[in-house]
């Protein structure tokens, strides 16, 4: 026998559902203050105390470079984050795609704010390593000539891993777990990790 | 259950039924619980070719093939039974005749009773005698009278289709409390206003033989609400006029206020001061006049509770003169939010949903996906097309004839609600429907908000009543309330959430 049509159950869910669902302000919150620890905590004490070795070149002090060096390049790549996150939220907030299609067309949005945040984070890294001080005509280290920090190879191959991974705490994470209304299967991995059940 | 017999007769009987079965799949048949009455349909047309006749054959068909395939995978959506008894021509009881003077044989009448014949040719002209049947009763009803005065319901009750239905009656009568027969037809025209009350006597004196009083007998009798554009050739012969309307209606009014009583226990009268205009057609595939608002009135006169009433004939009448609102419609709380309803669905089903199920045959699954998280809810997210966690794949032949059931009702739906809501006569206006919205579309259609006017339109924000706004509401419905999966189980969720 069909059950009847419950007129009070009728949504009004449509009303409810316009906007993030609470799960997703949860998950968003979470991936932003976890982003912070990470960045502004873990990841120094990380450098400092697990690949010294890596970043230590000649006439190069570690703390003096965790101070004016890698943390002001991981803060400005940070308020860049934030920056493309607000950026992707506001816009997947205010669209209203009519086909999925419509909603597939933002994927390339998303790689590019990605890739655009690499490049970022590689430029601020730059700069507050090399070109702020070639800039000014100064010297980072007390007593030296060189007017930059001489990072080793080594010590850029794990800056540059840390920016991939303040890429996917900062942005990759947050997106995946929160872009909301139908957008929140576009961001790649999404249909892997949320939408196959 | 409720059980309701609708015979059709004639082409504005016809495009009565046609109403009447989208009032059906918008749920607004049903009994005081809200269960959903079972709606027999039959359709009475000499005019085999007549395109009104297609028309309604094929929303019945149409809905009838839609819920055949949904059965038992959803809920709410499209929950009424439909029984088609079919059509039936009043000529075939004359064994093949296609003309009066075929069916009333006038040489042997001459032979064997004189004065009859000479009756005969007194009742009807020579062009009336001789003219072709098979495009209707043209226009007059004395015709038509003639005709179905010898139809024998005992007679038809042996076989066919009145055998099926009339046994069905019986049925109904013995198992449930609410059955009830409702007539439609014009009583301005040849077929209904000769046919309606003919056969409303003749089923009442059937049940009356059978002991089954507590069924009613009803009717839908159409005043005049249209008239012709154009006029018939030298070559049309006999032919319905529009100046005939006035006359014919008078004279069924007449016979209506004398022997009614013994025809229908009530009936339900509705026409129009203001005609639409339709262009001249003699009858058959070219008598293809749009659908009309006061088809549909007519066909609410079904829904008004007359088990207490006295009342014998209804009439209807409108707040304004030059415009038609919700509040002109008997029960328009109800009835506007469940033609709203429909309304809806068909836009964002036909111009949205099923576009979307077309793409995705295109695509990977997990690449439609992306963009249309939705769909895990009611199909396998996997491309491999067999069930996961009980749903079905989007590819499945099963699940595709469904939406392919669904298509070709909503088409149907959508071409008729943009009729009525465009068909109105000059001068005139409705504030029900948004026609453009109804008309079929290359965009997809995501606004909903100006489909339906007035006070059934949605409470909602005009921002938030978008077919976006549904997929979102279905990817986050909690599990128990998505009960059905497949392509069933979206539309029925879809019409849940449209209203």
């Amino acid at each position: 026998m069909p059950r009847l049509l419950p007129p009070s159950a009728l949504p009004s869910a449509t009303n409810d559902f316009s906007i993030m669902r609470p799960s997703q302000f949860i998950a968003l919150g979470s991936c932003v203050a976890i982003g912070m620890a990470w960045v502004f905590l873990m990841q120094n004490w990380i450098l400092l105390n697990i690949f010294p070795g890596l970043l230590v070149g000649p006439g190069l002090n570690l703390k003096d470079y965790l101070q004016t060096g890698s943390s002001p390049a991981f803060t400005v790549f940070w308020f860049g984050c934030i920056t493309a996150l607000l950026l992707w939220f506001s816009t997947t907030l205010t669209a209203r795609p009519s086909s999925s299609r419509q909603v597939r067309q933002v994927q390339p949005l998303w790689w590019l704010a990605s890739i655009g945040l690499v490049v970022f984070g590689l430029l601020c890294l730059s700069w507050f390593t090399i070109f702020r001080w070639q800039v000014t005509g100064t010297s980072p280290i007390e007593g030296n000539a060189v007017n930059f920090y001489p990072v080793p190879a080594g010590g850029w191959f794990l800056l540059i891993g840390f920016v991939l991974i303040d890429l996917i705490v900062l942005f990759w994470l947050p997106t995946v777990l929160a872009t909301p209304r139908t957008y929140r299967f576009v961001v790649p991995g999404a249909v892997t990790l949320l939408g196959s059940r | 259950m409720k059980h309701i017999f609708a015979i059709g007769v004639g082409g504005t009987g016809a495009k009565c039924l046609e109403a009447l079965v989208h009032l059906h799949a918008c749920g607004l048949l049903s009994d005081p619980d809200g269960q959903p009455a079972r709606l027999g349909v039959f359709l009475v047309e000499p005019d085999q070719q007549s395109a009104l006749l297609a028309r309604a054959q094929t929303a019945i068909s149409r809905y009838e093939t839609m819920q055949r395939a949904i059965g038992r995978g959803a809920d709410y959506f499209a929950r009424g039974e439909l029984c088609n008894y079919g059509t039936w021509s009043p000529l075939a009881t004359s064994s093949g005749a296609i003309s009066l003077d075929q069916v009333f044989p006038k040489a042997v009448l001459r032979t064997q009773a004189p004065g009859v014949a000479a009756l005969f040719d007194c009742l009807f002209p020579p062009e009336e005698q001789t003219a072709d049947l098979d495009v209707g009763f043209r226009g007059r009803p004395p015709i038509g009278s003639a005709v179905m005065s010898r139809i024998s319901l005992e007679k038809e009750a042996q076989v066919g289709q009145w055998q099926r239905m009339l046994v069905d009656i019986q049925t109904a009568a013995e198992n449930s409390e609410s059955t009830l027969i409702h007539l439609f037809g014009s009583v301005f025209g040849g077929t209904g206003a000769s046919g309606v009350p003919t056969l409303g006597q003749l089923i009442k004196d059937w049940l009356t033989r059978q002991g089954r009083n507590s069924v009613k007998v009803q009717a839908s009798l159409l005043l005049p609400y249209f008239d012709f554009e154009g006029a018939a050739n030298e070559d049309t012969g006999v032919h319905a006029e529009s100046r005939s309307f006035q006359l014919n209606t008078n004279a069924a009014l007449q016979y209506l206020s004398s022997r009614g009583i013994s025809c229908f226990d009530h009936v339900f009268l509705i026409g129009s001061d203001i005609k639409a205009r339709y262009g001249f057609s003699i009858g058959g595939m070219s008598q293809s006049n749009a659908a009309h608002l006061v088809e549909l009135l007519a066909a609410l006169g079904l829904r008004h509770p007359t088990q207490n009433s006295n009342a014998y004939a209804h009439v209807l009448s409108r707040a304004q003169s030059q415009v038609v609102t919700w509040q002109d419609l008997p029960d328009d709380e109800l009835v506007g939010n469940g033609l709203a309803r429909g309304a809806r669905f068909a836009v964002a089903w036909r111009h949205n949903f099923s576009r979307e199920i077309d793409e995705a045959q295109k695509l990977s699954m997990r690449s439609f996906l992306s963009g249309a998280p939705w769909v895990r809810r009611f199909f396998s997210p996997h491309n491999s097309g067999g069930n996961h966690a009980g749903r079905p794949g989007i590819r499945d032949n099963t699940q595709l004839s469904i939406q392919s059931s669904i298509n070709q009702y909503t088409d149907t739906l959508l071409q008729w609600l943009n009729q009525i809501s465009s068909n109105v006569g000059s001068g005139f206006k409705q504030e029900l429907f948004t026609p453009s919205l109804l008309a079929p579309a290359d965009q997809l259609a995501n606004n909903l908000h100006k489909i339906v006017q007035g006070k059934a339109r949605p409470r909602r924000s005009e921002n938030s009543d978008t077919v976006e706004a549904i997929k979102v509401a279905m990817d986050w419905l909690p599990e128990d309330q998505i009960t059905h999966p497949g392509m069933a189980g979206l539309a029925d969720c879809l019409w849940l959430l449209v209203a």
